[in-house]
């Protein structure tokens, strides 16, 4: 837990300019030209809400976010693995 | 104290390389460009925030040292995977673009066809001359069929 009113200020701060940071960074799903654009922009959002998610567990004072991040991180892994690999092969398996 | 003014400047450490990655992924003008800028984000960005997060909340640093080191060795995998995917594409589409490179011998086959429909058509002219000189030696204005007349 964070006791002084200095530190959760600006956790709180940090936390909005992250989430502020989602909406540039979708701007690279959509107007992106090619797929491999997209998907490394979805990539780039996926570690931005692993970031947000941790912040959240700042504010929150609960470990169970960081648990949540783990998830959240290890399924990004393997779904933007087989991504590429659809890309570069035309097919997953 | 100390521990939370460190961990706040961890925190906006990250902050800026986030913030610097995602302007970089939307203003760089190429794939491979955009995946330099977004990679930054993933290991200086997420690192830092976690760093922070760690000096102001001691109690789940074990958690969040596991979470920055999956992040750590991940993330670049993905990120190469990405870059290698790209790169295979663009590999297959030079071989699909020098494939059509026979067209020179292409073009001189159809040089040799020229030549060949253009010696036929001189040798046609010069039997419908020929037929034309016969016909008017005979008589015989018919160059429709010059053999006949022989």
């Amino acid at each position: 837990m964070i006791e002084s009113e200095f530190a959760l200020t600006a956790v709180k701060l940090i936390l909005l300019a992250m989430v502020s940071l989602l909406l540039p960074a979708s701007y690279r799903v959509i107007a992106g030209p090619r797929l491999s654009d997209r998907l490394a922009a979805v990539d780039l959002i996926t570690t931005l809400l692993i970031g947000i998610i941790v912040m959240l567990a700042l504010v929150e004072g609960t470990q169970v976010f960081v648990d949540m991040a783990t998830a959240l991180a290890a399924f990004a892994f393997v779904g933007t693995i087989s991504i590429a690999r659809y890309i570069s092969e035309g097919r997953v398996f | 104290m100390l521990l939370e003014i460190l961990g706040v400047i961890a925190l906006l450490f990250g902050l800026f390389f986030c913030a610097v990655g995602v302007l970089g992924v939307i203003r760089l003008p190429d794939t491979l460009t955009r995946l330099h800028a977004s990679g930054k984000v993933a290991t200086l960005g997420v690192f830092g925030l976690l760093l922070g997060a760690a000096l102001l909340m001691p109690s789940t640093a074990l958690r969040l040292l596991a979470l920055g080191l999956f992040v750590l060795l991940t993330s670049p995998v993905a990120t190469h995977a990405i870059a290698a995917s790209v790169h295979r594409r663009r590999e297959i589409l030079d071989e699909l673009e020098q494939d059509p490179a026979p067209p020179e011998e292409e073009a001189e086959e159809e040089d040799f066809q020229v030549d060949v429909t253009a010696a036929l058509s001189r040798s046609r002219i010069q039997d419908i001359i020929e037929a034309q000189e016969r016909a008017l030696r005979h008589h015989q204005p018919d160059i429709k069929r010059p053999g006949d007349s022989d």
